[in-house]
């Protein structure tokens, strides 16, 4: 899905359209495990299951926010929405990321 | 519903290191109730603090949470209590929200569901003097003025800002708050019917949109159209693959930094602190083993070592009192009864307070610097692999000084699953009470001259060994096989470091000392008054020795020979199991009774290699003494533990579970030990 503006019909046959934004990096599974430690990234996608999604987004993890990986290994610490964040490592593959500069 | 002379109800919530039960200790200091939810083993704490013309007010300490959308007990149970659907809890009449002022972005998450609830909010802006370190600068006015709530600083562990806090909480006109945050197009238009189809029949102060929101997370409480509504709407986003609870939380998170960044108060940038300089140590993949086990020891020496001054303290206490009362009682059933029965069973309650006051006061000083999260962090890839969280390690080690704080320690375990886990493992960590046991039969069966000290050493590292080891093996199938799931994966906030609140570390300890004398002195106390009748009725001579063996305690033993003798013990050691149900060191005492010696173990250990079965072989042989041995690494023989396990669990459902499991582990170990022992030809 590109950027742009997708038309859609509410339940009274109302047409609204909904902004749309182009996941860069989807397809190019750079996970957090894989980047530096002093990397600071952007979270591009959560591929896990929806209650983790739900419970990393309410840490700070949402799409498009900003992480810099603290600490790298087995275990990872991150810095996300003014915390320090420990996650494991199986958990952060399932964050896909890329470079604020939008490398990937 | 309210209590006599009580005007109203605050409910204390925020994420978890907020400075929440900080600020709800200052609020209340010792007028504290501690207890549990009906139904579930999440704690309530519930205090009585003043506003400041005097007007009491009851504040009820909800867990710490992250989201109102109910993932953990904990987060069930705050949302049940805010709406005041928990039973015997009333719907609170302010809602207090404890944030962090140092993180400012995701703390003020919660407060946006929470203003949505329709009750009144305050906000207490927590560790000001933390923000301001870090360069964010604090604008408590625009805040209020943005979202329509009172903000008031506060530095919870200095005890400043509470005056403006108890002034606030007694204003009569707080109110919920303005909802601004924005829905994106697709939820807003489900919302807004959902919202419609319910608005008629909401209470006057409820809030639809929040309703509605809850409806669509699968909330079934609501008006039937409007339940439809929300499952069609459900069901229609699934289709779309449209994640509109992701939506929920990025247009929460843009209010909120739009908030704080009209207000001036992005800051936030990271720096480098004494908290990262630190972290490279305690993180560093080996010396932060190494600062680990430091602690570790020091916490265990602690328990074990420390607490053995005031225990005999304690045990000279009791032990004074029972000679008093022997001197000023006249001999009989009634004297018998307090200073066998009833002092000894207190006694053998109380003794334990030091070994539960010391670990709570290192687990709270652990916790409130934040060590205790970065030892979780690196214990959680170990204890992973048999299906535990990083935080059972803490309550384990401390079973190894005594089970019944280790129990009590597994509160700190998040996952209900993990903890419960932990709770029927932790007895198999080998206590300080099978020493005696271990240390005797260790002698019994081997004589000094044949083995060094060192052997019995090995022997006894061999005993804990096998306790331990079993223990993971079994939380392992417990994990697998019995509870489902693996541990969540590991997702846990490191808290900058702070100095403890020693107030709050104090007020803990004293919780804990009150909640264990008086549930596990109650129910320890009925049963020794019980064992003491057992093993002193009938009387049939004065003969101690003789009078035990007839007594009914003595009958069970003769009873119970057929079922023990494939293990090698006969009915004299029976007795000393049924005494060992109240506490396994009196397995020590009830044989020196048997075999008509005093305390002392030499004396004790003589007797046993020389005791025989009628047939004239030897008893005590190291084969028998090994199959006690592994009996006693197994099964659970401590009421006070059980009763500890029962109020931590809910029930007598698991602790019925733990007596279960571990007799049978400790017959089928100790069978099996004669078993393949007699087929190597011992």
């Amino acid at each position: 899905m590109g950027s742009g503006l997708l038309a859609t019909e509410s339940q009274k046959g109302q047409i609204y359209l909904v902004e749309t934004h182009e996941i860069k990096g989807e397809g190019n599974g750079l996970n957090l495990t894989q980047v530096g430690a002093g990397t600071e990234v952007r979270v591009s996608r959560l591929e896990c299951p929806p209650q983790t999604c739900q419970r990393l987004r309410e840490m700070g993890f949402c799409e498009n926010a900003l992480v810099t990986k603290i600490r790298g290994g087995a275990d990872l610490v991150c810095w996300v929405c003014g915390t320090r964040v420990a996650l494991s490592a199986r958990l952060a593959k399932q964050i896909l990321v890329e470079h604020v500069d939008g490398r990937s | 519903m309210k209590q006599d002379g009580v005007k109203r109800w605050v409910a204390v919530i925020g994420n978890p290191n907020a400075g929440k039960s900080t600020l709800f200790n200052a609020l209340t200091g010792l007028r504290q109730r501690v207890g549990n939810y009906p139904g579930v083993t999440v704690e309530k704490r519930t205090g009585t603090a003043f506003t400041l013309h005097g007007e009491a007010m009851e504040l009820i300490d909800l867990p710490g949470i992250y989201s109102l959308l109910p993932q953990s007990p904990d987060e069930k149970i705050a949302l049940q209590v805010l709406r005041g659907e928990s039973p015997g809890v009333p719907r609170p009449d302010v809602i207090l929200c404890v944030v962090d002022a140092s993180n400012l972005e995701r703390n003020l998450f919660l407060v946006t569901q929470v203003m949505e609830l329709g009750v009144p909010v305050l906000v207490a802006l927590n560790m000001v003097d933390m923000a301001e370190s870090r360069g964010v600068r604090l604008q408590p006015q625009e805040l209020s003025h943005k979202l329509g709530i009172p903000f008031i600083p506060t530095q919870a562990h200095r005890g400043k800002g509470l005056v403006e806090l108890r002034a606030a909480l007694g204003q009569t006109l707080l109110h919920p708050g303005v909802h601004q945050w924005t829905m994106p197009p697709p939820l807003a238009v489900a919302v807004g019917q959902i919202a419609a189809a319910w608005r008629d029949s909401l209470p006057a102060e409820g809030r639809a949109e929040g309703k509605a929101l809850e409806l669509l997370a699968g909330s079934d409480v609501g008006p039937e159209g409007a339940r439809k509504l929300a499952l069609a709407w459900r069901e229609r986003f699934r289709k779309e693959a449209y994640d509109w609870s992701a939506a929920v939380v990025h247009a929460r998170y843009e209010y909120v930094r739009n908030v704080l960044g009209e207000a001036g108060m992005i800051g936030g940038t990271r720096v480098a602190s004494w908290t990262d300089w630190i972290d490279a140590v305690v993180l560093h993949p080996v010396a932060g083993w190494g600062v680990l086990a430091a602690m570790m020891v020091t916490l265990f020496v602690s328990i074990f070592s420390i607490a053995s001054y005031p225990m005999e303290w304690i045990d000279a206490g009791f032990t004074w009192a029972g000679q008093m009362l022997e001197s000023r009682m006249p001999a009989g059933v009634l004297r018998e009864l307090f200073v066998n029965g009833i002092l000894a069973g207190v006694g053998g309650v109380v003794i334990f307070l030091p070994q539960i006051l010391i670990l709570f006061f290192f687990l709270g000083l652990l916790e409130d610097s934040g060590y205790l999260a970065r030892a979780a962090f690196l214990l959680d890839r170990v204890m992973h692999r048999v299906g535990l969280s990083g935080k059972s390690f803490i309550p384990l080690l401390s079973s190894y000084a005594c089970a019944i704080p280790g129990i009590m320690a597994t509160r700190t375990v998040e996952d209900p699953k993990d903890r419960l886990t932990t709770i029927l493992i932790a007895p198999l960590m080998s206590c300080s009470a099978r020493i005696p046991v271990y240390t005797t039969l260790i002698a019994a069966a081997v004589p000094v001259a044949l083995v060094p000290v060192w052997g019995k050493a090995v022997a006894l590292l061999g005993l804990y060994a096998l306790g331990t080891g079993t223990a993971f093996f079994l939380a392992w199938m417990f994990r697998k096989k019995m509870l489902g799931g693996g541990s969540p994966p590991l997702i846990l906030e490191l808290p900058p470091y702070r100095c403890p609140a020693f107030q709050t570390v104090a007020l803990r300890m004293w919780e804990r000392a009150l909640i264990f004398l008086r549930r596990a002195g109650t129910v320890i106390l009925a049963l020794s008054i019980i064992l003491w009748f057992v093993s002193s009725f009938p009387k049939s001579s004065d003969d101690e020795s003789i009078n035990l063996a007839g007594s009914f305690a003595g009958q069970l033993g003769h009873w119970l020979e057929p079922v023990i003798r494939p293990l090698g013990f006969d009915w004299r050691i029976g007795i000393g199991l049924v005494g060992s149900l109240a506490a396994r060191e009196v397995f020590v005492s009830t044989m020196s009774i048997v075999y008509h010696v005093g305390g002392e173990e030499g004396g004790l250990v003589a007797s046993m290699r020389g005791a025989t079965w009628p047939n004239g072989t030897l008893i005590y042989t190291p084969l028998t003494c090994l199959s006690l041995l592994v009996f006693y690494v197994y099964a659970l023989q401590c009421l006070s533990t059980v009763a500890v396990a029962k109020r931590e669990t809910g029930g007598w459902r698991w602790p019925a579970f733990m007596m279960l499991y571990m007799t049978g582990l400790a017959y089928l170990g100790a069978w099996l030990v004669q078993i393949v022992g007699h087929a190597l030809g011992f």
